[in-house]
């Protein structure tokens, strides 16, 4: 199987017949619709009902939540006030946004340089790179956290760079994380590519970066946003690395709501409903980042389909 | 390893350093030693656990001091918080590693051994115990776990936490209980009297998923039946008295049916929420913590606490010999990293936050005892305190080794393991020895690492 | 195993509508004049530095005795060489760990392909509502996993929603975070959190059959499931195995969830081998032990994953795989 397999979500868009009409609806139906129904049905529940119960227990008292109530005996929203100061969920956000969106666009950028010359030229160890790129992702976490932490403070050590507590740390850490999987889809997004532009440009002259950033970046922006989404994902849901490279000032989001469930835990009632709020709030950011790109995430994969 | 989140920790410290006040005498209040220092344009960092019970209140002390300590030594003074146990090895393994981090650190009582054996931390000489205010401005007790031997002290004793039981004034008198019992197997009796599964009431609630409560009572049976757990490098966990304090307390849930079903998921904060909800007789292992949260709760005005037993299971009273420990050394210790820049500065520090005033008024915001006597001895009359300062007076350290985490997470690990045989109603007796062969050896290999280094 | 067309990007490609055309050679046009390789540099070097190195120093760590009574000297803690290896195969329970990892994760992946290539035939086809349904199956994807794990921690809470909807039913289905089932529950949460991922997979398999064969088997008159069965899974070989092999990765690398979901220690029967590798190193201070069970552990996946690569031709996007 090849490469491109990989990443479907973010193919370009293939002409295939125009969908749209009755008679091709029905050719391409795959389940009686009874059946439909049902899976349908079934999976909206599966995913939909724990979704409710977030929201239900975040306006929910404790103790509600502790019994085991479904739906809440009295519907509060004060828990949405409450977790801007008690989880510090203001400052969380802030540093998640700032991390997560720089962790996007750098390693989308050069997700796209990386798998541009992967993809079109040929040279020693290209093989050995596009296999690395698969074997990077299979390194447990657990493994690298001391070591990068170990090589981080020797840079502060050494060479007089404090990395550790800022932004930066984390920053490097996703960007590079995010790297193989973001330069993967690329490579698969970027094979797609007719090379007939490029070639054309070429003959008029223009330089490599030249074609990157006027023929292949305008192209890719399905690939781009893609990789860039998933890279940001990556940065928005790390507790492992953020948890001990991070300062109460550049705290993410992630590591905030692990502190107050940790903490809410050992007192006397968790605060359920302030934890509930805090999880939908952290979640929030990406569910709409994915809503608007939804397009282009599923978009790439059903453009020829029927919309 | 520390104790439950911020809680626990500061109740345990406390308990110890009451016992001695007695006889330590008025300390020295000295104050800043003679030479001030001067701390202009510096910053003195300093890691604490987070306070989740209070925690506004702790935002106001943390800036309160950081006025005070300004207007001391000039210099700037930072907090930061950690929440778990975990998030605090963690801080302190990388800073460890990496020859960088917080200047101080507070750490729970149970966790000063371990971070002791990393060698990262100053020992405390004659000169540094003086930039502090006098190792006797600290109720003895509380040293207990403060370093090896007492001529090797790396911790200052800062708060202390003892361990004791909350009972329902109202549940005992009904059932004709004049006091709570001071044995094991007197508790049991009285905990079946107050048993009425029918309407929901149990005699005990024991939080048995909790995470560091299960160890705590098998350490304090074992320790009144006379086996300290580690004896001169030797692991004792397979040792019958610890079989009986296992079997002791599984057998609460097991066979005497005298605590609630449900417990064998319930972490302290839930079994405290049951008993705050009148529907148990006795908590025990809990703290001075515990206070606003019951006071806001239906049993306001109707509880009490008193120690824990301290009579072995099987024993009618303590044994001779053994410690009759009531509760185990619990508290914070400061410590000062080695690595510091700034070690005037941290002395200095922990000489503000350890002075009688600045302890009391601690005491009064939070309900962690002072480790300062003086401090300590000024309280014994206040509401409550009675039996916590008794608590503390006889709490007993944990062996102070580096293998002592390995060890806590051994005695832990046999509780967690039993859970489900504990749910299902019955922990076969194969079971347990062989849970307890394999923290045991754990326990021992760990042991033999710690001698080697 | 075979690309199927459909993964085969073919963008602007003025082929309308009809299936991929016949694939171009391989490397077809891959050029070796005026390479830009210095593009290759920043990500290259930060993947060196950031990974390969801290892989590398990891692996050496993992022949050290490295402990607490070493950790702060620890360049020049004892050189044990493979002291550390014997030690985590022989006494350490971490081949029990990897085939708790590899059993849970498979079993997760085994229920999750079927509901993921379900849910893409059900929405394969325009109805009313059809967008937000496929947004809401993707999004217990995109929550993040610390979220997915505290909120199911909640509800699993003994005494919480989920026990009070079975005793509802009339059954004691016991805890659910301590003890056996703890298995079963993690294979649940992990269900939950990654199935929309095999179907964004299926989806852009099905995307990918060819509309001569929808045709086609629909003049034989095919029933649906003879369809399903031989004419478009075989579509979806192709994406599924590679969501096969991402998705059992992402699983056994997974440490957020079980550590949310039961802490530590771990009940025994979830002892996961990221679980196992950060107690040992992060609780109990063995960090030569620990590295030493990541290597293996690093080892055990490579295989498969060598196994795969070789498989795949990984350069030839051009011309699919095999079938």
């Amino acid at each position: 199987m090849s490469a491109t397999l990989d990443v479907p979500v973010i193919q370009a868009p293939h002409e295939v017949d125009r969908p749209g009409s009755r008679q091709q609806k029905e050719v391409t139906r795959l389940l009686p619709t009874w059946l439909l129904g049902v899976v349908i049905a079934a999976l909206c529940a599966f995913v939909l009902l724990p979704l409710l119960y977030i929201f239900l227990a975040s306006v929910n008292s404790d103790l509600s939540v502790a019994r085991g109530d479904f739906w809440p005996e009295a519907f509060t929203f004060e828990n949405y006030s409450k977790i801007w100061t008690s989880v510090g969920l203001a400052n969380g956000l802030a540093n998640s946004v700032v991390v997560a969106g720089s962790t996007a666009v750098v390693s989308a950028a050069l997700a796209v340089a990386t798998a541009y010359v992967l993809v079109r030229y040929e040279f020693r160890g290209r093989l050995t790179m596009l296999r690395g790129l698969l074997a990077l992702q299979s390194i447990p976490g657990t493994l690298l956290l001391l070591p990068v932490f170990v090589l981080y403070s020797s840079a502060a050590t050494y060479l007089k760079i404090q990395i550790i507590g800022t932004h930066w740390g984390l920053f490097l850490t996703y960007l590079t994380f995010a790297l193989p999987f973001s330069t993967w889809v690329m490579v698969t997004y970027l094979r797609g590519l007719p090379k007939e532009l490029e070639e054309a440009a070429r003959i008029d002259g223009a330089s490599n970066l030249g074609i990157l950033t006027r023929i292949i970046l305008p192209l890719s922006w399905p690939g781009i946003i893609v990789s860039g989404i998933f890279a940001f994902l990556l940065g928005w849901n790390d507790v492992l690395f953020a948890s001990i490279m991070t300062r109460p000032e550049s705290q993410t989001a992630a590591v905030a709501l692990q502190i107050f469930a940790t903490s809410t835990e050992g007192g006397a009632v968790p605060y359920y409903g302030q934890m509930m709020a805090s999880a939908l709030v952290c979640a929030a950011p990406v569910v709409i980042l994915y809503l608007f790109f939804q397009k282009y995430l599923v978009g790439g994969l059903t453009a020829g389909g029927v919309k | 390893m520390r104790m439950r989140t911020p809680a626990a920790l500061a109740a345990i410290t406390a308990a110890a350093a009451l016992a001695l006040t007695a006889c330590s005498g008025g300390s020295p209040e000295g104050g800043s030693t003679g030479g001030a220092v001067d701390g202009t344009g510096k910053t003195l960092n300093v890691l604490v656990n987070v306070n989740t019970l209070y925690p506004e209140q702790q935002k106001q002390w943390f800036t309160d001091m950081q006025a005070k300590f300004k207007e001391k030594t000039g210099a700037e003074l930072k907090y930061e918080t950690f929440t778990s146990a975990n998030e605090e090895l963690q801080r302190i393994q990388t800073s460890v590693v990496s020859g960088q981090g917080p200047d101080v650190y507070s750490l729970g009582t149970t966790f000063t051994p371990t971070a002791v054996a990393t060698g990262a931390f100053v020992q405390l000489g004659d000169e540094e115990w003086k930039k502090v205010g006098g190792k006797d401005r600290f109720n003895p007790a509380t040293l207990g776990i403060s370093g090896p031997s007492e001529d090797r002290l790396y911790g200052v004793p800062y708060v202390s936490r003892p361990f004791v039981m909350a009972y329902n004034k109202d549940i005992l008198a009904a059932a004709g209980i004049d006091k709570p019992a001071t044995t094991w197997d007197g508790l049991l009796e009285q905990a079946k009297k107050t048993t009425d599964a029918s309407k929901g009431q149990y005699g005990l609630a024991v939080a048995y998923k909790d995470n560091f409560d299960p160890w705590k009572f098998v350490w304090a049976m074992s320790v009144q039946a006379g086996n300290g757990i580690v004896d001169d490098g030797k692991a004792k966990i397979d040792d019958p008295a610890m079989k009986k304090a296992y079997e002791t307390y599984f057998g609460w849930l097991t066979q005497d049916k005298v605590v609630n079903p449900a417990s064998v998921g319930w972490s302290n904060s839930q079994a405290l929420a049951e008993f705050a909800a009148g529907k148990a007789a006795f908590f025990p292992m809990t703290t001075s913590n515990s206070i606003p949260t019951l006071d806001k709760s239906p049993l306001a005005g109707k509880y009490e606490y008193a120690i824990m037993p301290v009579a072995a299971p099987g024993d009618s009273s303590p044994k001779s010999g053994a410690k009759p420990a009531a509760s185990i050394l619990s508290g914070d210790n400061i410590v000062v990293a080695d690595y510091s820049p700034n070690k005037d500065l941290a002395f200095a520090y922990i000489e503000m936050v350890t002075s009688k005033d600045v302890q009391l008024n601690y005491q009064k915001t939070f309900g962690d005892l002072p480790a300062n006597a003086e401090g300590l001895a000024a309280l014994e009359s206040a509401p409550h305190m009675g039996a916590i300062t008794e608590a503390a007076e006889k709490s007993y350290a944990t062996p102070f080794t580096g293998a002592w985490g390995d060890i806590q997470l051994g005695l832990l690990n046999v509780t967690v393991q039993s859970v489900p045989e504990l749910a299902a109603g019955n922990v076969p007796d194969a079971t347990l020895s062989q849970r307890l062969k394999d923290a045991q050896d754990k326990a021992q290999s760990s042991l033999d690492r710690a001698g080697t280094s | 195993m075979r690309t199927e067309p459909a993964t085969r990007p073919r963008p602007a490609a003025p082929a309308a509508g009809r299936g991929p055309a016949p694939e171009a050679a391989p490397r077809r046009g891959l050029t070796r004049r005026n390479r830009p390789l210095w593009m290759l540099i920043p990500g290259g070097v930060l993947m060196l530095i950031v990974i390969v190195g801290p892989m590398i120093l990891g692996i050496y760590m993992s022949m050290l005795d490295l402990d607490q009574y070493t950790l702060r000297r620890w360049v020049s803690s004892p050189f044990i060489g493979l002291g550390n290896y014997i030690e985590s195969v022989v006494s350490s329970g971490l081949l029990r760990s990897v085939w708790l990892s590899v059993s849970y994760s498979l079993i997760a992946m085994l229920i999750t392909l079927p509901l993921g290539v379900g849910a893409a035939v059900a929405t394969q086809n325009a109805f009313r509502g059809r967008g937000i349904v496929r947004s809401v199956f993707l999004i217990p994807y995109v929550l993040p996993t610390f979220v997915v794990a505290t909120v199911w921690r909640t509800m699993f809470q003994p005494e919480g929603v989920v026990d009070r909807t079975f005793n509802g039913l009339g059954m004691d289905p016991g805890l659910w975070l301590n003890g056996p089932n703890t298995y079963w529950t993690i294979i649940f949460v992990q269900i939950w959190a990654s199935w929309p991922f095999i179907y964004l997979l299926a989806l852009a398999g099905l995307q990918a059959v060819d509309h001569e064969v929808h045709e086609a088997s629909a003049l034989d008159g095919a029933l649906w499931w003879k369809k399903l069965r031989y004419v478009v899974f075989p579509y979806l070989k192709g994406p599924l195995s590679l969501a096969f092999l991402i998705g059992m990765l992402h699983h056994i690398n997974n440490f957020t969830l079980p550590f949310v979901l039961f802490g530590i220690p771990a009940p025994h029967d979830i002892e996961v081998l990221p679980m196992l590798t950060y107690v040992t190193s992060f609780q109990s201070f063995r960090f030569g032990l620990s590295a030493a069970m990541a290597v293996v552990s690093l080892i055990l996946i490579a295989i498969p994953l060598f196994i795969y690569l070789r498989a795949v031709k990984l350069d030839d996007g051009e011309s699919g795989g095999t079938k």
